[in-house]
Order: structure tokens, then sequence, then C-alpha cells
């Protein structure tokens, strides 16, 4: 392996996966410095989607406040109790369907707290969700590679229809640039991986420059080539094209910003095209968390699996699908299995934050001191469908805005409010009110 | 057999059996829900007969990623599926190419980029690739490059390229010069933009007046591209851009002509791959998980093997002279040795290699229903699901769904003991007041194929050793004996010929068809039905119609 600069962020960072310690970093400044300078103590958010909800007794911690204990499918975040705050209690009614459709409609409003329009596709029409408004407040003040990273680990079955009406868009994604624009996610940790790092090592100036004059020259074609079309189009179609203006400018944005520096880091290895659902999903966490470290961007979203996923958790020694168990139905058995799938779950949930804890900024602060690490999923009860009392884990103190260590309970203060907190923790100044039902800050949510 | 399934939304014997408004019982924050299939009445033949032949909207229609790695395949000669590396198309209707849902996300507009700069770099190099028609001469370049660049964007966008558009193509020679480039790293960001440009990326069709509603032809090229996409998933040929361009496509013998040349292509295997695929639910193979300690005989090359099986089945329809209603019980099928095995077939002793075989006498292995394919697909990774291959039946083939069950009740009630079988705890349901008016519906034709295991195995005897109960008892006390009697009973449905239409027209116009279109749809199938039932002249029937031939512009349809 060659160094180009044997004293790099690059340099540091090979081998990514493993935790960083403090001294190596202090020995690599000042080269990393401007680098981690900029990106310390900038605030960071990932999303964590887990889809059928939570079997919840198994979940809630029993006491309050600071008084309380980790649950059985809690146990693995032991290591983090202290970074962790549960919350309870809140609902997203705008989540309940017209009719049937729960895990669609669920799923469109877990981070838009916005009611999905009931469609098989035409005219379909959610919310911007939480972690968009947040991406696009912070890659205006202070702009890194990409604005947001979408992942998640299920392609889809791409057979049959979604959910009870519900157009598939509303259970494969939930993250929203707008109503009608979702941000589809990769589900390959090679693709993320080849997408955060392959942009090559560094170039010269004269070389930057031509390249950015020819990105430049394509995009400008290509714009001309949409507006003159754009004007020949009916309002539907100048929609969809509208996609296609919203992908172009942020091409560009990546072209302005080409550096002669190459990636600020980034050549660990790879991950592998391993098809086992618990090495995707590491690989996954992995790469949110490497994403942050080279502040290549610092919101990320992840879905475990899709709306009403039916995966089989083999690996538990569970038989049946997961959405076959959340109908439970009281029958014991099927409350173990989910107790099961809902420990692995946290389980993954607790490596990100883990990672996030041991992995230090520039500053030697851990990563996650600044960022929030929110769990949720998109009912409470996957047998009843219910929207309320759903399953909310927050881990990270986002700089000091979230008071964690403890267990927090508002019974039906509406989820909304919880994200109007999270952007009053991001720096987001003068947004007072997300999505369909929120009514103000969440009380408590910084101590 | 006099009693049939009710068509779409008719009341008959639904409202006999008791399903007029069940509530179900509930908890939580879900109101308690009617239990009813949707009321949409049925049109009466005199009312189809006025019907307008509104052939509806189709919105800007981004390529998926088949079509793009298709269109690549054609146009560069590229065979590497580049989308693979795309983030996967949502699907809407039952299919993943409806335009609505196909949406342009920032990372796939990254991915196109990356793409397009990769495919002409490789294109440009790879010996008698497309694109370099001629040599480009250093000092004088333009003649060359101008004649590469509106070849190409012609191909590339599917209709005639205007002067003024390969003099903008042009504008990057200098570009390059000025950066100290040759003139192919002028042509090739040429290039590069063709394919980045929404005239690639979207399957353009344009309207005269955007906001008019009166319906109007596609241009020739407009649908050109329409029947190439519908049945090659991918550009026009040479042949199908000349005819265009010389308003070839104007006539319905010439678009017969067309359509027969075009099925009778290697490329029409799309059908297979993306029509078939999605509607027989051949593709969910790819994520079926039957539970390993019971069914451990199911293992890759089973899998692999269940959908050749499916997929060549249904090439054969493509070209061959069989109606479209014959893949329900089609008297032949194809298998290598190991699935011969696991039919209990005698094996046609060609290893690996699938070979045709006769079916005459094994009529359980007759058609779709006894595939492996859609037998593990329909099924549980534990156990078979009745329900869920009746709903089958009724979705894909009758376009008869009954609506999904209400929250607390979606799956089996616990069994009352172990050792009752599949027909007893399927009875279940009828106990179930807010279950049994769906259920009397889906479970008899389920239960019919109770023979056939989670992995598509031929079976007497339950798990539990109870044997096999496969008779499904109607609400009219019609009895279907085993799967046998119930595929006659679906293949005679006067409702499947509509259905066929309405899964292939979705596919065929990429959007999803109202209620208020089922006339065309009946009418469509009639004259199908009329010419043959094959499956070609199902396609003919749908190019041939006004939906496919026209379209017309609207103001957007309401949201909230």
């Amino acid at each position: 392996m060659k160094f180009k600069h044997p004293i790099s962020r690059r340099t540091l960072l090979r081998g990514a996966g493993a935790a960083m310690a403090l001294p190596l970093l202090e020995r690599m400044l000042p080269a990393a410095a401007r680098a981690a300078e900029a990106a310390s103590s900038a605030r960071r958010l990932a999303v964590f989607y887990v889809p059928n909800g939570i079997h919840m007794p198994k979940f809630l911690p029993t006491g309050t406040g600071t008084e309380w204990e980790l649950t059985p499918t809690l146990q693995s975040l032991a290591p983090v109790k202290q970074d962790v705050l549960v919350i309870s209690g809140l609902a997203n009614d705008p989540g309940k369907p017209d009719g049937d459709g729960h895990h669609a409609a669920g799923t469109a409003a877990f981070l838009t707290c916005t009611k999905a329009f009931k469609t098989e596709g035409a005219n379909f029409h959610a919310g911007i969700s939480m972690d968009q408004v947040i991406a696009n407040y912070l890659a205006r003040a202070s702009p890194t590679r990409l604005a947001s990273l979408e992942l998640g680990n299920d392609a889809g079955r791409g057979i049959g229809n979604c959910d009870s009406g519900y157009a598939c868009p509303y259970a494969n994604n939930i993250s929203w640039a707008g109503p009608r624009s979702p941000m589809a996610k990769e589900t390959r940790p090679r693709a993320v991986f080849d997408r955060l790092f392959s942009s090559g090592g560094a170039i010269s100036q004269a070389e930057a420059a031509r390249r950015r004059a020819y990105g430049q020259s394509i995009l400008d074609f290509v714009r001309e080539d949409a507006q003159v079309l754009q004007r020949q189009l009916g309002v539907t179609d100048q929609r969809k094209l509208e996609e296609y203006f919203t992908g172009v400018r942020d091409l560009e944005k990546q072209v302005e910003g080409l550096d002669t520096a190459g990636p600020a880091c980034g050549t660990a290895p790879p991950p592998g095209e391993d098809e086992d659902p618990r090495a995707r999903t590491k690989a996954m966490m992995d790469l949110i968390v490497l994403a942050f470290q080279c502040d290549l961007t610092r919101v990320a979203t992840f879905m475990l699996a899709n709306a009403r996923s039916n995966k089989v958790y083999g690996f538990l020694g569970l038989s049946g699908g997961h959405h076959a168990y959340s109908h439970h139905q009281q029958v014991q058995a099927n409350f173990d299995a989910l107790a099961r799938i809902d420990r692995w779950e946290v389980e993954q949930y607790a490596y990100l934050v883990r990672r996030l804890k041991e992995t230090l900024e520039g500053s030697g602060t851990p990563l996650l001191d600044n960022a929030m690490v929110y769990f949720s999923s998109e009912v409470e009860d996957g047998n009843a469908h219910i929207h309320k009392n759903l399953p909310i884990l927050l881990s990270g103190r986002c700089g000091g805005a979230v008071a964690t260590g403890r267990h927090l309970r508002l019974p039906g203060v509406p989820l909304a409010n919880l994200y109007v907190s999270m952007f009053r923790a991001m720096g987001i100044p003068g947004v007072n009110s997300f999505g369909t039902d929120s009514t103000g800050e969440l009380p408590g949510f910084g101590g | 057999m006099t009693s049939r399934i009710p068509h779409r939304g008719t009341r008959g014997w639904f409202a006999a059996a008791g399903c007029i408004l069940l509530l179900c019982a509930c908890k939580g924050d879900s109101p308690p829900e009617a239990r009813v299939r949707p009321e949409v009445p049925e049109p009466p033949a005199e009312a189809c007969q006025a019907t307008s032949g509104d052939p509806g909207t189709v919105t800007l229609h981004r390529l998926n990623r088949a079509e793009y790695d298709a269109t690549v395949r054609d146009l560069l000669g590229d065979t590497s599926h580049p989308a693979r590396d795309f983030p996967t198309d949502d699907h809407g209707y039952g299919f993943d190419n409806i335009a609505d849902v196909l949406s342009l996300s920032p990372l796939l507009m990254e991915k196109y980029a990356a793409a397009a700069e990769k495919l002409v770099e490789e294109a440009w190099v790879r010996p008698g690739a497309t694109p370099r028609v001629c040599e480009l001469d250093p000092t004088a370049p333009e003649p060359c490059a101008r004649e590469i660049l509106s070849r190409f964007a012609r191909r590339a966008w599917r209709r005639p390229v205007t002067e003024e558009e390969v003099d903008r193509l042009l504008r990057f020679l200098p570009l390059a010069k000025q950066h100290g480039d040759p003139p192919e790293a002028g042509v090739k960001l040429a290039l590069r933009s063709v394919l980045l440009s929404p005239h690639f990326l979207f399957r353009v069709e344009k309207d005269p007046d955007p906001s008019s509603t009166e319906p109007h032809r596609l241009t020739a090229f407009e649908l050109a591209s329409r029947l190439s996409y519908f049945l090659w998933s991918s550009m026009p040929d040479e042949a199908l851009l000349q005819a265009a361009e010389q308003g070839q496509l104007g006539t319905h013998q010439e678009l017969e002509a067309q359509v027969r040349r075009m099925l009778a292509d290697p490329k029409a295997q799309a059908l297979v791959a993306n029509f078939a695929g999605q509607w027989l639910f051949t593709r969910a193979l790819d994520s079926a998980e039957p539970d390993r300690t019971l069914y451990g005989a199911f293992n890759e090359p089973l899998r692999q093997a269940m959908r050749r099986e499916t997929e060549l089945v249904f090439q054969e329809f493509i070209t061959g002279d069989h109606k479209l209603r014959d893949l329900l019980d089609a008297p032949f099928t194809y298998v290598n040795d190991p699935l011969a095995a696991h039919y209990g077939l005698p094996p046609p002793g060609t290893g690996d290699a699938f070979q045709r075989v006769d079916l005459t006498a094994h009529p359980e292995r007759r058609g779709v229903l006894g595939h492996g394919s859609l037998l593990t697909v329909t099924s549980n990774p534990d156990r078979t699901s009745p329900v869920q291959r009746g709903v089958w039946v009724l979705e894909q083939l009758l376009c008869s769904a009954p609506p999904p069950p209400p929250p607390n009740v979606e799956n089996l009630p616990p069994a009352v003991s172990p050792d009752m079988t599949m027909k007893e705890r399927m009875a279940l349901h009828r106990t179930l007041p807010q279950c049994q008016g769906c259920h009397l519906l889906m479970d008899p034709l389920g239960l019919a194929m109770e023979n056939y295991d989670p992995i598509g195995r031929w079976r007497t005897k339950e798990v539990s050793g109870a044997p096999v109960d496969a008779t499904g008892d109607l609400p009219d006390g019609t009895v279907l004996a085993g799967a046998e009697q119930m595929r006659r009973f679906v293949k005679d449905d006067p409702k499947l010929p509509a259905c066929l239409t309405e899964h292939l027209l979705t596919y065929a116009l990429g959007r999803g068809l109202s209620e208020d279109e089922q006339c065309a749809v009946r009418e469509i199938a009639a004259t199908a039905e009329a010419s043959g039932g094959r499956l070609g002249d199902y396609i003919l029937a749908i190019v041939l119609n006004d939906f496919f031939t026209s379209r017309r512009g609207g103001k957007e349809a309401q949201t909230p």
C-alpha cells in the first residue's frame, strides 16, 4: 500500500471498523486538523427503523426518570445506558391509514408525521421527512459531500401489492425530500462503500479545474434539455422532471465541491458481498460510522427491513416470518419469537451507538456526544396495528441538548413534537411545528 | 358447476355468504372496519358499448433498472448490467415499470452520471462498438463528430434529432480543445451528455396541449418506444425506428407485422423476466426461505430450477400456439433431473439441463399451479398457506381479491389442538364472523391445492401424518376435489380473460387502471379471445387499442 501523504486522515482511517484511539489521532495531527476541526462538534443524526412494531412488555422499562432498569430486550444497551433516552407514550396519529394498510401508512408517516394519500401508485403523496429537514439545513450551513445517506437491507420482492392499496414507495422508504419524492436507499453495503470512497485519489489543481469545467458543461447541457422539455409537458410530467432538476443540482454541488485532495479519508477495506443479514447489517452500521467519521455526511437513515417485512430470522432459531409472528394473537410462542427478534434488532442499534461512542472526532470527543441516534418502528404492536405508545430510543446528547440516561413517559404526546425538539437540538432555528399534528417541543427533552 | 365467483363487485353469492357488513372487534386505535369487498358495480354491457375510449394519461416514464440495462445493451453493446448498482425501483399495481412510482432520487442521478462516464469510456475502446462510426481527424474533427453524435443521439433518444441539438452537442469539441484535450475527449463528453439527458432517461411523450383532455395519437416514434419497451423492455431497433421514420406504424397491418417480428426476436425474453416474473410471482423466489428443518430439500439449485421451469414454460407461450389460459393446465413442462426427482416425475436423464416433458401421465404437474415456484412463494416458511394460494388465484388470475384481513386476526387462529388438519384449521376462519365473509372465497381454492407441500412436492399426508384432505367447499355447495378440478374451475371462469388483460395492459402502459376502464379491458379481452386467445393475440389486441396508440394531457388528479 502506498501513502501519498504519510500523515493524513486517509492513513488514519485505513482499516476502518477498528475503533480509533486518541493518541494515534494526535500523532496524525496537524495534517488531519483542518478537516477534523471543521467536522468537530458538528451535529449528526442517524435513524434506525425496524418494521412490525415491538413486543412492548419486554422492551419498556418500568421505572421513569433516571430510575429505570434495562429490560431483557434492551440488555445490549448496558454499556451505553447513560447515553440513552427511552421515550414512551408518543403517538403518531398521521400514521393511521384509511381502512387497512397500517404498515405502509405508518412507515410513510414514520419520519414525516404526515398522512399518506391512499393509492397504489398514481398521485402518491406523503410529506418531507424529519431527516431531510435536518439534512437541508446542515447542507446549507456547512456542506458535506452528501447531504444525507439513505440505507436499508431490503431491496423488496417486487411482486404483488405492498400493503392494502398503499403504493410501495410508502412501504420501502422512510426518507422523503418532499411529498412526492421518496429518497431511494442503497441496499448493498459494497455499493455504499464505492459511492463513499471511490472518487479517486489526490489530483492536481489543473485536473480538478478540468473536471469541474467538464462536469459543469455536461450539467449545463442536460439542464437546457430539461428546460426545453419542461415547457412542453403537463403538470404531472413536470413534477417528474422536477426530480431530475433536483438531481442535477445535487450533482452540480458535487462537481463544484471537487477537491484536489481527494476523499478526506477512505481506503478502508470494502465490505464483502455477504448475503447474511447479520454481516450486511453490521457492514451498514460500520459505513454510517465511517461516513460520519470522515464527515462525508451528517445525516443517515437505515431501514433494517421494509415495512411489513416477513423476513425469516433463521439464525435466531425461528422458522416463521417476522410479520406473521407480529400478528401474535396473544399467543406466548409468538411473543417469545418477537422478543427474540426485537432483542436482535436492539443489539444492532446498540452496536451502532457503541461504535459512535468509541469513535472520536478530531477534537477527541466521541462522535456520539454530538449526535442523536434514533430508533423506532411504524407501529407499537403489530397485531392490533397501534400507532400510539411507539417504541422509541434516542441515544447521544447532541452537544448537550438531550438529557440522556432517562426514561421519559409522555402518553399521547404527538411524535412530531419529538422531531420539533430534535430540530432544536440540531441547532435549526425557527422550526416550531412539523408534520400535521405537532403542538410544540417535547417536555423534558433537555432535562 | 353453475355458480361462479362473482365478477368484481357483484353481490351475488357474496351477499348470500353473509359478507355484507361484518364488523371486527378491534383493540387499540383502529376503529371497527367493515369487512366487505369493494362495491364496484360491474358496467352493464350496453354501458360498455358507449365508452369513448379515453386513453387516459401516462406519466413521464423513467427507465427502470431492467429497461436501462436492456437499453445500454442494445445501444452500446454493454451487457454488464450497470443498473445492478442502482437503487431498487419501487413498484405499484404489481409491476416495477409503473411511471408514477418511478421516482428519480439524487442518489439515482449520481449513479446515472457515473454509469454514463463508464459506459462511454468502455464503449469507445471496445472493438466494433457502435459510437465510433468514423475516424476523427485531429485537425478537422467536426464532420466525423457530427456523424457520430447525430447517429448516437437518434438511437439513444429514440427519435430524430434536430440540427440544433447536434450543434449543441458539438460544443464539447472546442471545450476539450480549450483544456488541451484531443477531439475524442469532446465527443466522449457529448456522448455522456446524451446518456444523462432527460431524453434518454425518460420515455418522453408530448401532448400538443398538455392541459387538454382531448385524446390524440402518439407520434410514430413515441409509439415505437411504447412497443419496444412493452415487448423488449428496451429501445426500438433500427427496423422499428426506420418504420417509424417512414410512417409505417399507422396501420393495423404494419403494427401487427412489427409485433409478430418483435415477439419472434430473442429480446422478447423481457416478457418472461419482467412481465411473467412479476405476474406469476416468480421473482419472489429470490426471497423464499422454506424452513430448513422441515423442508431441507429446498436448496439453491432447486430454487434456480423452479424459476427456470416457469420461465421456459412461459417462453413457449410467447410464440407458441397455446392459448394464454392454457398456462393453467399446459400438458407439458420443463424439468431437469433434480427438479423431476423433486416432483416425482421420471428424470429425463439430462442432468442439470432442462428438457421439455409431456405431462399426459402426470396431470398434477400441469400448468403454473403445479410449478414448484408458485407453490413455494405462496407458502409460509413452515407450512402451506391455503389463504395465500387462494388469494394468488383470485388476484392474479381472476382480479377478484378480497380486502386484506382486519387487524388482530391476520393469521391463523391458534389451533385448538396441534393435531388439527389444515382443513380443520381453515374451518376456524368460519367461526370468526369478521373472517368468514372473505375466507369462504379464498380458502376453498387454496385447500384444493393441499396435495402440494410448501416446496411444491406432491404429498398425501400432512406433516402431522394426517391424510391430506384436498377438497375445497365453495359457498354454493360445489366441491372442488383436488387441484385438477380447481384448475378447471378457474380456467372456465369468465373473468379470466379480462384479468389476464388487466395485468398485461397495466404492464404495457406502465400505469394502473381505474375501475371505469373495465369496459375497455373487457373489450380488449374479447378481441384477443376471438382471435385465438394466445399471448400474441392479447398483446396485439392491446397494441391496436386506442389505449396504446393514443394519449391525452389533463390536469393533475386530486390529492389531499
